[in-house]
């Protein structure tokens, strides 16, 4: 290979992959907002006793974890304008789009859980005269969230890796900038690179810390 | 007027599906009874524990306590009195601890969320009980630090926070390593001593000969002998209990 690596345009415009970055976090933060609250409210939907409450949740579910993440970001861009004549911010439609798709695995994530919890906790909580939400607040709740959050944490930084998508709706995230940037300097190789470093010095933390938890509650329950 | 029975269970059925458990179970105890309840594996001790504690739906008869309606069947559904089940108390074999709490906060969960008992005093009487129970050390540890036999010494206490008019055993010992047995089994002993009226399931004939004041077998749905341990362990009336007797002490041997 004789391409000559020269970072120095890159190294001269960290400054715009900088303001791409905190746009990407800003994605990832709201979106893992959603993600956390809906996600558990569509949870507790799942697994309701009516039908009415079951069925669109469990649908929505479906639809997100069934398309691809690409597709839900145009659909949510192009599509939900003109369907519902709904024009805002394309920042506003793109924490919708992956916030919702956050939203419908954590709420796998918050079910599988909610459902780990053995039934002889439930049986000791009667025995105990707990019932009803001081059960889920104090027993039930607590337990089940220990279980959800490697999951819900591993989804969240999954989203933010997804959240490059956006760049092809044109917000001006870490990776649009990037795309901008390879473009500008004719240097693609140097400037991916760095993008993907980025992201990795990100990510890579996160899931160390995840996979920390995750050891830790293989001790506790052992 | 004669004191009512501590616990009565009047003609008790239970199913799970097709498979009958009980056939019209009937049975009662005294303030000052130990129930030590023995039979074949499958025959329902565990589900008869249950049922009293308030965790099963019947098919029919009546539970009372203290001669109050307390489990009954009502418009085809089971009815539980809620205020008759907080005077009963369960100790589970799997110890079942709160694992995201700490033993203190094991012991005063319930009596602060259910009886409205100040936390300084929910926890000054856990203190007093965890010391009892030689566990005032770990008060401050979690679940998963300790072994089964403190676990289940913890279980207990936890259980006599409400203080219960009537605490039942549900194969406690079982889960355990048999060097942790003899300290839970103290523990029992102990309370025994102290009068607490108990119901106890377990699969350890020489610990039912010591604790029970009453040995009940039943197999079949309904309870084939009932009386002293000398009389079912020792010299059983029903052929029955006779055969089952004495192939649990020759399976000792």
């Amino acid at each position: 290979m004789n391409y000559d690596l020269q970072f120095f345009y890159v190294w001269q415009n960290l400054d715009k992959l900088g303001q791409g970055l905190l746009i990407s976090l800003e994605l990832t933060v709201l979106a893992n907002l959603i993600g956390l609250s809906l996600g558990f409210v569509i949870a507790l939907m799942l697994r309701a006793r009516t039908v009415a409450l079951r069925a669109p949740a469990s649908a929505l579910v479906e639809v997100f974890r069934c398309t691809p993440v690409l597709i839900q970001v145009v659909w949510f861009f192009y599509c939900v304008p003109i369907l519902f004549n709904l024009f805002v911010d394309p920042m506003v439609m793109g924490v919708l789009a992956l916030g919702l798709n956050l939203a419908a695995f954590n709420a796998e994530g918050y079910r599988a859980a909610i459902q780990s919890v053995p039934r002889e906790q439930y049986d000791a909580c009667s025995a105990l005269g707990l019932s009803g939400w001081t059960r889920v607040r104090h027993v039930i709740l607590p337990h089940a969230l220990r279980a959800a959050l490697p999951v819900l944490m591993t989804n969240g930084i999954t989203i933010f890796q997804q959240s490059a998508l956006v760049a092809l709706v044109a917000i001006p995230d870490l990776m649009y900038e990037g795309k901008m940037l390879a473009t500008e300097t004719y240097r693609p190789i140097e400037t991916y690179t760095v993008v993907a470093l980025i992201y990795f010095a990100i990510s890579a933390p996160i899931s160390l810390i995840v996979q920390r938890i995750e050891a830790r509650f293989d001790r506790v329950q052992a | 007027m004669v004191q009512d029975k501590l616990l009565k269970i009047h003609n008790l059925h239970k199913s799970y599906g097709d498979l009958e458990i009980f056939k019209g179970l009937s049975l009662s105890m005294d303030r000052g009874d130990r129930l030590v309840i023995i039979g074949p594996s499958g025959g329902g001790k565990s589900t008869l524990l249950r049922i009293v504690m308030g965790l099963e739906e019947i098919v029919g008869g009546d539970v009372y306590l203290d001669g109050k309606p307390y489990i009954f069947r009502d418009g085809g559904k089971t009815r539980i009195e809620r205020k008759l089940q907080a005077r009963v108390g369960m100790v589970f074999q799997h110890y079942t601890l709160f694992p995201h709490l700490d033993i203190l906060r094991n012991l005063t969960l319930a009596p602060i969320k259910t009886r409205g008992t100040s936390r300084a005093e929910a926890e000054e009487k856990a203190m007093a009980l965890l010391t009892r129970f030689g566990l005032a050390a770990k008060a401050r540890a979690y679940p998963s630090q300790l072994s089964g036999g403190q676990k289940q010494r913890v279980a207990i206490a936890r259980a006599l926070m409400l203080d219960p008019d009537l605490l039942l055993f549900d194969e406690v010992t079982s889960a355990l390593d048999p060097e942790l047995v003899a300290e839970v089994e103290a523990v029992m002993m102990e309370l025994a001593a102290a009068g607490m009226p108990m119901m106890i399931v377990t699969h350890d004939m020489h610990f039912a000969r010591n604790i029970a004041s009453r040995v009940v077998f039943a197999a079949g749905g309904v309870v084939v002998e009932d009386g002293p341990p000398e009389q079912v362990l020792d010299a059983p009336q029903v052929a029955r209990t006779r055969e089952f007797v004495e192939r649990v002490f020759a399976r000792k041997k």
